[in-house]
């Protein structure tokens, strides 16, 4: 990556990194005691708050990886740290939007759900982890850019 | 046969088309399986074994696969080796040919060899051994064809004029 | 002149000279993917990694077997139709052997004999018999390979096995056991062929002994997880607490060495959907292969064991030895008969009574975690046979039932220190 990208990088991840903690540490807040939900961000776990500590753990641990990332961005070995905190963060959302989608095929008293329900299944509010989802895919960018370097 | 992980479960449904558990990591098969090719016109039977690092073995998987590398003396056997770590695989081929086994080295995931930027020489390492040696990726399919064509040239080679083609070899005797 | 074969020494030194001539090693530059494979491996950033992966593993296992089909899809199927229907059309009716046998045996309510509502309490072979593997098992054990199958050829798992190797040293046994054990959460057969790489006898039996006391296997989980979902975690780190203890334990008494495995950790590898599909064919329909004939037979050794009164007998008998070691009811005794043969029709036995309202909690959580370690079900029991001499097998038998006994009072024991029991 050239110097320009090595600089975005470094900006973009350690700002996504802090985000990451803070998300973490407020899902961390929540699983002990009353959550706190800002427009459409839901960080109470409402949905599943038995895995609510977990999840907390591995957004708090995605954090860091981005944030002690930045240092020296282009090294593969320092780059390879932002790789995992993006894919931890793609296991967690994935997850979160896997189980809405099981949750919204069957219905209540039907065997199908209705459009209505099935579509109903999908608004808002949504919890951090897929919020830092769409961000944390830049380093898809950069894995490209790295395995083209490797060629 | 080969070592742990080196791909033969997935030689052994490619080639026959059968289905046998493959995974990435050492120790999937521990068992054997038969299975059916076509070759030449006629069905030959084909066994996929258990990885072994030698043919003194030290564990029950191990065990097996040179039970059946002794139950079947008349047969060929197609070595797998891992060509990012030749030589390992080497020691079990020289034995398997020690014991007057036809041999054909396969030389599989020569595509991890070549990104971590080992080149192996296949055609003077065939002109040492004396026996057919194939670069494939296993995965993809790459090289079969070309092992199936020369399971026939697989013939016994005696030790002797491997160790000559190599240059000879330091005897334990001297060095103690 | 050399002899042949030649001595290990001889046959290194001409590789030797073989690869010097044919092999070439370049300069070896560091990708990504090796940097990636370096930090799962460490254990400050593998750790947060695994914790990731595992959830991701038990999330998915969850919504899919659970909320999507079974909750969302079988239970209907089962209970508002499936029951109904046999109900109404079936010849004999509440109170007839034959028809208690096959749909449904019904329940005493105030003295009154009810009809069941629900496939889980009417215990019967077309009813029961069909739910547990259909309904609920089946779905479990797919969900599970699935995922198992992407780790397996991603090629996570042997790393997940250098992380815990230390952990595991401590009880004797290797990283290397995190494979045997990760299979037996499917089913606990594969789970001790798996065992096979294992260098000496001890580890071996360690190993089997493990996996058949306190691995749950895939079918089981499932079930549990669909009856009761709220005691998972407890029944979770009660058996791998056990797993632990009683390893560090065999480690100590059992004769024998554990000497170093040497495990290849193997690329990072993009995985094929045609491995993973033809994978999860052949694992899932072995599964239904072993699973449904047990489970029908099962049902109906227990059925009848009601309809001729030994199980009442047995209750009677067993119900204060039960009561009193391991605080639970005697009516556990027809989940327990009903384990020997798969565990999994066990627990949803337990299930059929806990809708009955005969257990308290604890009660419910104690039984569970009985069913897991009491016994291992016949296939993996039949297998022990196989795999182990004579001696090893009645050592595997007596180090389980000790175990039973020891944990059991343990676990009933704590409960009553913390008031619960």
């Amino acid at each position: 990556m050239n110097e320009l990208e090595e600089k975005f990088g470094q900006i973009y991840f350690a700002v996504l990194g802090a985000v990451g903690l803070a998300f973490g540490a407020a899902e961390l807040i929540a699983s002990a005691g009353e959550g706190f939900t800002w427009g459409i961000l839901d960080s109470s776990g409402a949905a599943d708050p038995t895995f609510l500590p977990w999840r907390a753990i591995i957004l708090l641990s995605a954090g860091f990886f981005y944030l002690s990332s930045v240092k020296d961005f282009a090294e593969i070995h320092q780059l390879a740290k932002a790789v995992l905190g993006s894919i931890m963060i793609w296991i967690v959302a994935g997850m979160a939007i896997w189980s809405r989608i099981a949750s919204s095929i069957p219905g209540e008293e039907t065997w199908f759900n209705s459009l209505e329900g099935f579509l109903a299944s999908y608004a808002p509010p949504y919890c951090p982890e897929m919020f830092l989802l769409p961000f944390s895919l830049v380093i898809v960018y950069y894995i490209l850019k790295e395995k083209e370097a490797e060629r | 046969m080969g070592h742990p992980n080196v791909g033969k479960s997935v030689f052994f449904n490619r080639l026959t088309g059968a289905k046998v558990l493959e995974s990435n990591y050492p120790g999937t098969t521990v068992d054997f399986t038969k299975g059916w090719m076509r070759f030449g016109g006629e069905d030959v039977e084909l066994i996929d074994v258990p990885g072994a690092f030698s043919l003194e073995p030290k564990d029950r998987a191990e065990e097996v696969a040179v039970k059946i590398l002794e139950e079947n003396r008349d047969s060929v056997v197609i070595c797998v080796l891992d060509a990012s770590k030749v030589e390992r695989g080497l020691y079990l081929a020289l034995e398997i040919i020690e014991r007057g086994y036809p041999v054909v080295v396969a030389l599989n995931m020569w595509d991890v060899a070549e990104d971590k930027n080992i080149r192996i020489d296949a055609e003077k390492l065939e002109r040492i051994l004396g026996v057919p040696v194939v670069p494939t990726i296993a995965i993809s399919g790459e090289g079969f064809k070309e092992l199936v064509s020369k399971i026939k040239e697989a013939a016994p080679v005696k030790i002797e004029k491997i160790i000559e083609n190599a240059g000879g070899v330091e005897s334990a005797a001297v060095s103690g | 002149m050399l002899k042949v074969p030649l001595s290990v020494d001889e046959r290194w030194n001409l590789i030797e000279k073989i690869s010097k001539q044919t092999v070439e090693f370049g300069a070896r530059k560091h990708t990504l993917k090796d940097a990636i494979a370096e930090l799962t491996v460490k254990p400050l950033t593998g750790i947060p990694v695994a914790i990731a992966v595992l959830y991701g593993f038990w999330s998915f296992f969850i919504d899919f077997a659970g909320t999507l089909f079974t909750d969302g899809f079988m239970v209907r199927l089962f209970d508002e139709h499936w029951l109904p229907w046999l109900q109404s059309v079936f010849p004999g009716g509440l109170g007839n052997p034959f028809y208690a046998l096959l749909v449904d045996a019904g329940h005493m309510e105030n003295g009154v004999l009810v009809a069941s509502d629900n496939c889980l309490e009417s215990f019967g072979v077309l009813t029961s018999g069909f739910f547990v593997p259909f309904g609920v098992v089946l779905w479990a054990v797919l969900a599970f390979y699935l995922m198992f199958a992407l780790l397996e050829d991603v090629g996570y798992l042997p790393r997940l096995a250098v992380l815990v190797d230390t952990v595991l040293h401590k009880i004797g046994l290797h990283g290397y056991a995190i494979v045997p054990t990760f299979l037996a959460l499917g089913c606990n057969v594969p789970g001790v062929t798996a065992t096979r790489p294992l260098e000496t006898r001890k580890q071996r039996f360690m190993m089997i002994t493990l996996l058949s006391v306190f691995v749950p296997c895939g079918a089981q989980i499932g079930i549990m997880q669909d009856l009761v979902p709220e005691l998972m975690g407890w029944i979770f780190l009660t058996l791998v607490i056990g797993y632990l203890g009683f390893g560090f334990i065999l480690n100590k008494i059992v004769a024998g060495k554990s000497p170093e495995i040497i495990m290849d950790v193997p690329p990072y590898r993009m995985p094929m959907l045609k491995n993973i599909v033809s994978k999860l064919w052949i694992r899932t329909s072995r599964f239904l292969l072993v699973a449904v004939p047990f489970v029908l037979l099962g049902c109906l050794i227990v059925g009848l064991m009601y309809l001729t009164g030994a199980m009442d007998w047995l209750a009677t008998v067993l119900g204060p030895f039960l009561m009193s070691w391991f605080g639970v009811p005697g009516e556990t005794v027809a989940p327990l008969i009903a384990g020997f043969l798969r565990k999994d029709l066990a627990v949803g036995m337990l299930g059929g009574l806990m809708e009955q309202g005969i257990m308290t909690t604890f009660q419910v959580f104690t039984s569970v975690v009985l069913l897991c370690i009491y016994f291992p079900c016949l296939a993996t029991f039949a297998l022990m046979l196989k795999e182990e001499n004579w001696k090893e097998f009645l050592g595997s038998i007596a180090s389980l039932i000790a175990m039973v006994l020891v944990y059991g009072g343990l676990i009933h024991l704590v409960g009553i220190m913390l008031g619960v029991a």
